[in-house]
C-alpha cells in the first residue's frame, strides 16, 4: 500500500515539479547563450534581452527551491487535512503510511531539486573549456585517489555517505516538525492555520530550548571529561561528530514523526 | 453478523455532547435513513464508524471489526464535502480507486460515467458542482462493499440530480450490503428506505420500518419526522 | 408507467394496486415477463425489498407467478385478470360514491348526473 500511495503522491506533486524542472533547464539553455553572445552585445536590445534571460534563470532556480518546499506543507496539509482528508483517511491504509508516503516523496524531491540546480548551473556554464577543466579535476582527483590507502579511500567514501545521510535525515526530521505542527494546530475546532503556525514556534523554541539544555547537560557530564581527554586522529572525530550529528537528528524527526501520528489518530478534527 | 453496531456509544466536543449512549445495530440487505435535525450528532457517528474520530466511551463495530484500515475496505464512504482530489482526470480517479480498493468494480464505474457523459479524460476540476458530487457518487457505489456510508448524498443539489443520485443507489442495491444514508430530506428518500433511525441530540429516539410506521401510524415517515420533532 | 405514491398508506400495498394496474391495462400483458425486481426498483424509485415484498404478494393472490431461473411473469389466466379488473373497479367506484353521498347525492342522483356527464362525454368525443 505504501508504494500505491507514493505512486499517487508522486503523480499528484509531479504535475507541478516536473514542468519546473523543464523550465529550469530551459532557463539555464538561455543563461548560457544570454552570457556567451547577447549580454554583451552592442545592439542595446538584444543586450537587454539577455539580461532577462539571466533574470529569468535565477527566478527558476527560486521557484523550484520554493516550490518543493511548498509542496511538503501543502501536500501534508491539503491532501490530509483538509476536504481531501475525508477520502484518503478513510482509505484501508494506517497513518504511518500516510505519513512515510508524503516523507519519503518530499526528501525525493528536494533532493532531486538540488540535482537539477547543480545540473542547470553545469547547463549554464557550459563551454568547451570548462567541460575541459571540470574533467581535468576528476582526473587529477582520481589519480590523487590512486595515491590513497586502502583505509583513507574507504574513510573517505564512508564520510561522505554519513554526510548526506544526514542532510536527508535533517530535511525529512524538519519535514516532520511542520507536519507536528499541522497536525497539532489542525486538532483544535477554530483557527486551525494559526494555531498550526503558533505550534511551529513552539516547537521551534523547544527543539533550541532543550537543545542549549542538552549541550549544557553534555558538559557538565562524564561523557564530555572523557571527550576532551580523548585525543582521536582526525578521522575518527570527523566520524563520530557525523555519526551523533545522525543520532541527534534521529531523535529530532522521531519526536515529531510520534507527535504527528498523536494528532492524526487521537484528535483528527477534520472540519 | 450486524453490517454496523453501537452500544452506549458516547462523543463529546469539548463540553457539547454529540453522542449520548447511542445503542442500535443495521443489518445487511438494508437500506436505513439516518435522520434528525441539523446538529443531531448524524454526521459524528459516520466518522465515528469511518474511525475519522475515536468514541469517548462505548464502542462501535463494522462487520464486527472496530474501525480502523481492516475496517474500511468494508466501508464505502461519501463524505458530506466533495473530498475527490479535483487536480485529477476522472481516469486517473478510477486509477486511485482501483489501486486501492479490491472490490472497486471498475467497469460499472465506466458505464455509469459514459451514461452522463463524461470522458476519462474530463478533470473533475473543470466539472460542474452538480458533476463533482455523481462522479464521487459513482466511485462510491461502483465499490462492492458491505456497508455503503452515505452522508448527505441528496443535500444542496437540483432535483434532477437528486433523482439520479437515488436512482443509482437502488441500481447498484446489493442483498449482502448494508446502505446508511444520513440527510434530513426525508420526504425525497422516504420511498428507497426500508428502515429509519431518528436521532435528535445524540440519543436514538426511534428506530423502525418505513412501510411498519405507515401502517401503524397512517402517516408517512415524513410527516412523523415533523411531529416528533415539532419545534 | 407511471408510478404515484400518496403519504397515507403502506409503499407495498400501492406498489400492489398500481402493478395490478399494469397488468389490467396491457402493460405487463399476460404470459410476459415482468422486468427483474431491481429494474421495477429502480423505476418506481423504490426501495428493492418493499417491491420485492409486492412482487411476493402479487404471487400469493396468484397475478403473477414465477419460474425458478427465468424470472417473474404475469399470468395467462385471462378470467383471473378480469377479476382483478372488476375489484379495481369496485374500489374506484366504492371511493366516487362514498365521496358523493358525503356530498349530499341521492342514489337517484348520482345515476342522473352520471348519464349526462357520460353523454356530454360522448358528444364531445364524436365532435373531435
Amino acid at each position: 500500500m505504501l508504494r500505491k500511495l507514493m505512486k499517487h503522491e508522486f503523480r499528484a506533486t509531479g504535475q507541478i515539479m516536473l514542468p519546473l524542472y523543464l523550465i529550469l533547464l530551459v532557463t539555464a539553455f538561455g543563461s548560457n547563450i544570454a552570457g556567451r553572445w547577447m549580454i554583451d552585445s552592442q545592439i542595446s536590445a538584444v543586450s537587454l534581452l539577455g539580461g532577462f534571460m539571466v533574470m529569468a534563470f535565477a527566478i527558476a532556480i527560486f521557484a523550484a527551491c520554493l516550490m518543493s518546499f511548498v509542496l511538503m506543507i501543502q501536500r501534508f496539509y491539503k491532501n490530509l487535512l483538509q476536504d481531501e482528508g475525508y477520502l484518503m483517511l478513510t482509505l484501508p491504509v494506517s497513518i504511518h503510511q500516510h505519513i512515510w508516503a508524503k516523507l519519503i516523496v518530499s526528501v525525493v524531491w528536494f533532493i532531486t531539486t538540488l540535482f537539477v540546480l547543480f545540473l542547470a548551473c553545469m547547463v549554464v556554464a557550459y563551454n568547451v573549456r570548462f567541460i575541459q577543466e571540470f574533467f581535468g579535476v576528476f582526473a587529477d582527483i582520481l589519480r590523487g585517489l590512486q595515491k590513497l590507502k586502502i583505509s583513507e579511500a574507504l574513510n573517505g567514501t564512508v564520510i561522505i555517505l554519513e554526510f548526506l545521510v544526514l542532510i536527508f535525515l535533517f530535511l525529512a526530521a524538519f519535514s516532520l516538525q511542520f507536519y507536528a505542527a499541522l497536525a497539532a494546530g489542525h486538532s483544535l475546532p477554530n483557527h486551525k492555520m494559526a494555531y498550526s503556525v503558533g505550534c511551529f514556534f513552539v516547537f521551534q523554541f523547544l527543539v533550541q530550548f532543550l537543545g542549549t539544555m542538552f549541550l549544557i547537560g553534555l558538559s557538565k557530564s562524564p561523557v564530555f571529561r572523557f571527550l576532551s581527554n580523548w585525543d582521536p586522529s582526525a578521522i575518527v572525530a570527523i566520524h563520530t561528530g557525523l555519526l551523533m550529528m545522525i543520532a541527534l537528528v534521529l531523535v529530532y524527526g522521531a519526536i515529531f514523526y510520534i507527535v504527528t501520528i498523536f494528532f492524526l489518530k487521537k484528535h483528527l478534527n477534520l472540519e | 453478523m450486524p453490517a454496523l453496531e453501537c452500544k452506549e456509544l458516547c462523543k463529546n466536543y469539548g463540553r457539547t455532547t454529540a453522542l449520548d449512549r447511542l445503542t442500535f445495530s443495521i443489518e445487511p440487505g438494508r437500506i436505513v435513513g439516518l435522520l434528525g435535525p441539523n446538529g443531531s450528532g448524524k454526521t459524528t457517528l459516520i466518522k465515528l464508524a469511518n474511525g475519522l474520530l475515536t468514541p469517548d466511551a462505548g464502542y462501535i463495530s463494522v462487520c464486527g471489526c472496530a474501525p480502523g484500515p481492516q475496517s474500511r475496505k468494508d466501508i464505502s464512504y461519501l463524505p458530506e464535502r466533495t473530498a475527490i482530489p479535483i487536480w485529477m482526470s476522472a481516469k486517473q480517479l478510477l486509477d486511485f480507486y482501483g489501486d486501492f480498493y479490491e472490490d472497486f468494480r471498475r467497469d460499472a464505474a465506466e458505464e455509469m460515467l459514459a451514461h452522463l457523459n463524461i470522458s476519462p479524460s474530463q478533470r473533475i476540476k473543470q466539472m460542474s458542482k452538480g458533476t463533482r458530487e455523481k462522479v464521487q457518487l459513482i466511485v462510491v457505489m461502483s465499490r462492492a462493499a458491505k456497508l455503503y456510508l452515505l452522508d448527505e448524498p441528496i443535500g444542496g443539489v437540483d432535483p434532477a440530480t437528486r433523482d439520479y443520485i437515488l436512482s443509482t443507489i437502488i441500481s447498484n442495491y446489493n442483498p449482502e450490503a448494508a446502505v446508511v444514508i444520513s440527510t434530513h430530506l426525508i420526504a425525497d428518500v422516504e420511498k428507497v428506505l426500508d428502515e429509519v433511525l431518528f436521532i435528535n441530540q445524540g440519543q436514538l429516539v426511534l428506530q423502525a420500518g418505513v412501510d411498519e410506521i405507515r401502517e401503524e401510524k397512517g402517516m408517512s415517515v415524513d410527516a412523523l419526522f415533523r411531529e416528533v420533532f415539532k419545534c | 408507467m407511471q408510478w404515484q405514491f400518496s403519504n397515507d398508506a403502506p409503499i407495498y400495498t400501492q406498489l400492489i394496486q398500481q402493478i395490478k394496474v399494469g397488468i389490467v391495462a396491457g402493460v405487463f400483458p399476460p404470459g410476459e415477463r415482468l422486468p427483474s425486481v431491481r429494474d421495477l426498483a429502480t423505476e418506481a424509485g423504490v426501495n428493492p425489498n418493499t417491491m420485492q415484498r409486492a412482487l411476493a404478494e402479487l404471487e400469493r393472490d396468484g397475478l403473477v407467478y414465477s419460474q425458478r431461473t427465468a424470472g417473474r411473469f404475469v399470468t395467462e389466466d385471462k378470467t383471473m385478470i378480469q377479476n382483478a379488473k372488476r375489484s379495481l373497479a369496485e374500489r374506484h367506484i366504492k371511493a366516487f360514491l362514498e365521496a358523493m353521498f358525503r356530498l349530499g347525492f341521492q342514489q337517484e342522483e348520482v345515476l342522473a348526473l352520471l348519464e349526462q356527464e357520460m353523454k356530454e362525454e360522448g358528444n364531445s368525443n364524436a365532435s373531435a
